[in-house]
């Protein structure tokens, strides 16, 4: 079967040392709590971006993206044809956009604005390098916007997860905790809504599945009937570093790399370069 | 139902939906989940890591229960999982009813609640585990009379078997997934060992996929499924004695679903210990119990 070839079970550490560039044991730097809710906050504008465009044709407010905010490349308006799927896109909208608004009214001066965001020529490269390429677009269908709201949620569980105990305030990790806890929700209904559909979509997310373990040290768990929730085999959830985060959001396995993939120009703040 | 009472149902949801912006202005109630409330505190003069991790471990033994006997029809004992203590104390009885097995007919939640029946048995295991000699046991747990008393809270009729199809299986671990969200989100603020708080966050996570999937099937079900979300979120929200609404049920929200159960800040609930002991007991006293705990929950908290 073709599907476990592309994406190599994920977690499994073969998979991982088999993948030239694959980032070694990763370096935590020490980090401040507004190093951590900026990071977060990046992440948070590329959801919002890529749900708030998929849904309205349109992004963040000016206001919501900072003053020095970069440039959003691609995102348009989903041909949506089922109204319960448009109604699920509005609410993961909804929460993105929330998430957005929370940081920066947390990090206040200190929020950091919009980096340059690339929705269009970094989710062709991530088709290519999943195996399903030369090109995706998850504007395009419906269905294809489920695959791409795939990519992100995971990911945010996993850079949550890795981000929330290294915080210092209590405050900031019940902040934390809680967008945590949303990004689960997201991550679990649509793996459950990825199940019910027809291939090649539930093969597209195992394939982008694979991309995100090979270069972002594991933490994946392969998408099926009986695997919704994303756990290790103690079904623990998934936890990534900062590292091992940027590997994925760059969509590159090699040290040190700065930017690329969904950000350009790299990230804002003071987490930006992979250490690994 | 009857007519007149799902209409009076009709109005007590949408009373709730709109509380929901109002209750989140309030702002910090999430923050709340920092602190055990005084009502918890009186039972015990600290609160140390192992009495928050068995605090969950009695909420996962009826989640486990729960999954294992409807996907399997055989108790977590039978099913290979010990209910003991860290001490060697024996579990608690599990009252349910004869062939709990749920008839599903749909293949994918089939598997579904296997998968949830083998996460949560990974849970007591893992926290048994952590706990070493201090686990307590598995408290004695209602699965029979405590969705009756559920119901009747949430307006939905006088009795529920949750077992009887795939449908009432469903609504029955809705009872349950937010729940357990909420209790693992307000306790991690109480653990001082990193490598507890990492495994909380962890457990926290997957008790979000679940209920993420689980909001998800309800949605999809249609208009009374999602009526008996809101009204069993309402009934959460009014036994939890949380100032300001933190449960929000599956519907529509100015044409966004709500499958996430959360606030204006996109942020899930927290409960206190208090407050979830509230819920579960189906506010039943506290040290003394009711509902899924008929003798209460065991360990320092309950």
């Amino acid at each position: 079967m073709t599907l476990a070839e592309g994406c190599g079970g994920g977690s499994s550490a073969s998979t991982i040392a088999s993948s030239p560039g694959t980032p070694a044991t990763p370096v935590t730097p020490t980090l401040t709590d507004t190093d951590l809710l900026n990071f977060a906050l990046n992440l948070e504008y590329l959801e919002a971006e890529f749900y708030l465009r998929a849904v309205t044709g349109a992004g963040l407010s000016s206001d919501d993206a900072g003053a020095s905010a970069g440039v959003v490349t691609g995102g348009t308006q989903v041909p949506f044809k089922t109204s319960g799927f448009l109604q699920i896109a509005k609410e993961l909208a909804n929460d993105e956009q929330a998430h957005v608004r929370y940081l920066r009214k947390v990090l206040g001066s200190a929020a950091v604005s919009r980096p340059a965001l690339d929705l269009t020529n970094s989710f062709n490269a991530a088709a290519a390098a999943a195996g399903f390429g030369p090109s995706f677009n998850p504007f395009g269908d419906e269905n294809s916007f489920m695959v791409g709201a795939f990519l992100f949620e995971d990911l945010g569980v996993t850079a949550y997860h890795g981000a929330a105990s290294l915080l210092t305030s209590k405050q900031n990790l019940a902040g934390a905790a809680g967008i945590l806890g949303t990004e689960a929700y997201h991550a679990g209904e649509i793996r459950a809504l990825l199940t019910q559909m027809d291939v090649p979509y539930i093969t597209y997310a195992n394939q982008l599945s694979g991309l995100r373990g090979r270069v972002g040290g594991g933490a994946e768990t392969t998408l099926s009937g009986s695997a919704v929730v994303a756990a290790d085999s103690s079904s623990m959830g998934h936890s990534r570093t900062t590292d091992q985060v940027l590997h994925v959001v760059y969509l590159s396995g090699s040290t040190g790399v700065k930017s690329g993939g969904f950000f350009p120009n790299g990230m804002a703040g003071t987490i930006t370069a992979a250490a690994s | 139902m009857t007519q007149e009472e799902m209409s009076s149902a009709m109005v007590a949801v949408e009373q709730r939906r709109s509380s929901r912006r109002s209750a989140l202005l309030m702002g910090g109630a999430a923050l709340a989940g920092l602190a055990l409330s005084r009502k918890a505190l009186a039972q015990t003069a600290t609160v140390g890591d192992n009495d928050v991790l068995n605090f969950v471990l009695n909420l996962e033994f009826l989640e486990a229960q729960y999954y294992t006997l409807a996907a399997t029809g055989m108790t977590l004992e039978q099913a290979g999982v010990s209910t003991k203590g860290g001490d060697g104390s024996a579990g608690g009885a599990v009252t349910v009813k004869a062939n709990a097995q749920v008839p599903f007919t749909t293949p994918l939640l089939k598997s579904f609640a296997a998968e949830l029946a083998a996460e949560e048995q990974n849970h007591v295991r893992s926290l048994q585990s952590q706990l070493g000699g201090a686990a307590v046991e598995q408290p004695a747990i209602d699965l029979l009379n405590s969705f009756n008393t559920m119901v009747q809270k949430a307006l939905l009729g006088s009795a529920f078997d949750p077992f009887a199809n795939e449908a009432n299986f469903l609504v029955g671990a809705y009872i349950f997934e937010d729940l357990g969200v909420t209790a693992y989100q307000g306790a991690l603020g109480l653990l001082s060992n990193k490598t507890y708080l990492d495994k909380a966050i962890a457990i926290h996570n997957v008790e979000a996929y679940h209920a993420g999937a689980i909001r998800l099937r309800i949605f999809q079900g249609g208009s009374n499924m999602q009526l008996a979300s809101q009204l069993i979120s309402a009934a959460r929200a009014a036994l939890s004695g949380a100032t300001g609404n933190d449960d929000v049920g599956v519907g529509l929200i100015g044409g966004a679903a709500s499958i996430v159960d959360n606030d204006e800040n996109g942020r899930t609930f927290a409960r206190t210990a208090a407050e979830v002991l509230n819920i579960v007991y189906a506010g039943g006293p506290a040290g003394t119990g009711g509902c899924f705990f008929p003798q209460g929950m065991k360990g320092t908290i309950r």
